[in-house]
């Protein structure tokens, strides 16, 4: 599928209002002041996810949350292992950084702040469309990117077309600079038509 | 000079030794080996779903196990491999997440190693070892000389079946 310049734009806006939303609510839970930019949004064709992946046996943390309502999809909030480290770190007040596949209290915090991060991507999607959409509490992953991102794509037992892909940088103070997340929405079949039906395009 | 093989998502390849064929990050999907120790040949398939036939938008055929391990065999023949000295291992088909230890109404990873059993068995070739099923995700390298199948995982560490 060809995707029209002007659905990228209506992306890229939500992409950086869900980063704004983002931003806001990570600084008031870390209790530092944390910024969000948006360098790439990306509506990536199945074919070409494997490209848009990178490596896909990496290990990385991996939020996942449905979401329900007039325009259903599948929600993920994909971060680096050191900038989850960084982040579980901050949030449980630690000194050294906590070793996530063990921590429980990390994983639990990091489901948290995953959640965070995919509901204000969510309102910014329900915001921009007028569409009504209920995100579920999330599943936490830690494993190979490729792996995750396959299982949660399958999970109805057949393929979607694109995935909405919109990279983000998060950065801080002092060694919080610097930390990449990526949000993935799958949308179910008609939903992306309905979200930017809204727009008139 | 051996060299390994990608193989992609929805995707397979054959190869002849010293060459080695990989596929990285399989979740809910299936890696499926078939190869000829005798003639050295063998080949990959990255397996997504069960059943080309219920699906809508069918598109590329290697992606399912009953369309795309009939186009591996065919591929193996022409290359000089003998049938019925085929043997077959696979790996993959895990549940990577559940929500509140819920398993999921409709289990994609169980289902599609039942469907790559079913295929094989269809298609008179043994499968002689399986590692299927589990919460993780892997990663597998196969050895066309050898006949053996690694299989690395990042929690579970590695082995060769």
């Amino acid at each position: 599928m060809e995707v029209p310049a002007l659905w990228i734009e209506a992306l890229k806006e939500v992409g950086n209002i869900g980063a704004g939303h983002a931003a806001t609510s990570l600084s008031h839970l870390l209790q530092t002041r944390i910024e969000m930019t948006v360098p790439r949004v990306r509506l990536v064709p199945l074919v070409r996810l494997q490209e848009a992946l990178g490596q896909l046996d990496a290990t990385k943390v991996a939020l996942y949350l449905k979401v329900m309502g007039e325009a259903p999809g599948k929600a993920m909030f994909i971060l680096s292992i050191p900038s989850a480290q960084l982040i579980a770190r901050t949030l449980l007040c630690k000194g050294e950084l906590p070793d996530i596949f063990t921590d429980q209290m990390a994983q639990s915090a990091l489901q948290e702040v995953g959640n965070i991060m995919v509901s204000s991507f969510v309102i910014a999607l329900t915001e921009l469309s007028g569409c009504m959409l209920q995100p579920s509490i999330p599943a936490l992953g830690i494993d190979m990117i490729g792996a995750m991102v396959d299982s949660v794509l399958l999970e109805e037992g057949h393929l979607d077309d694109s995935i909405l892909m919109i990279d983000t940088i998060l950065s801080g103070q002092g060694d919080m600079k610097e930390m990449e997340g990526t949000f993935l929405y799958i949308p179910a079949e008609g939903s992306i038509e309905k979200l930017l039906g809204v727009f008139g395009i | 000079m051996s060299k390994t093989i990608m193989v992609g998502m929805g995707d397979y390849k054959v190869g002849k030794a010293p060459d080695r064929l990989m596929t990285a990050g399989l979740g809910s999907c299936i890696g499926v080996c078939i190869y000829d120790l005798f003639s050295h040949i063998g080949g990959m398939a990255h397996i997504m779903l069960p059943n080309s036939r219920e699906s809508k938008a069918t598109g590329n055929p290697a992606k399912y196990a009953d369309t795309c391990l009939e186009m591996l065999l065919e591929d193996l023949l022409k290359m000089g491999a003998v049938k019925s000295r085929l043997k077959a291992k696979m790996a993959g088909g895990a549940q990577m997440f559940s929500f509140g230890g819920k398993p999921p109404i409709l289990k994609i990873g169980e289902r599609n190693a039942e469907a790559v059993c079913q295929e094989l068995a269809k298609a008179g070739i043994p499968l002689v070892a399986a590692d299927t099923g589990g919460t993780f995700g892997r990663t597998i390298n196969f050895d066309i000389q050898t006949g053996d199948l690694h299989v690395r995982t990042i929690n579970y560490g590695e082995k060769v079946i």
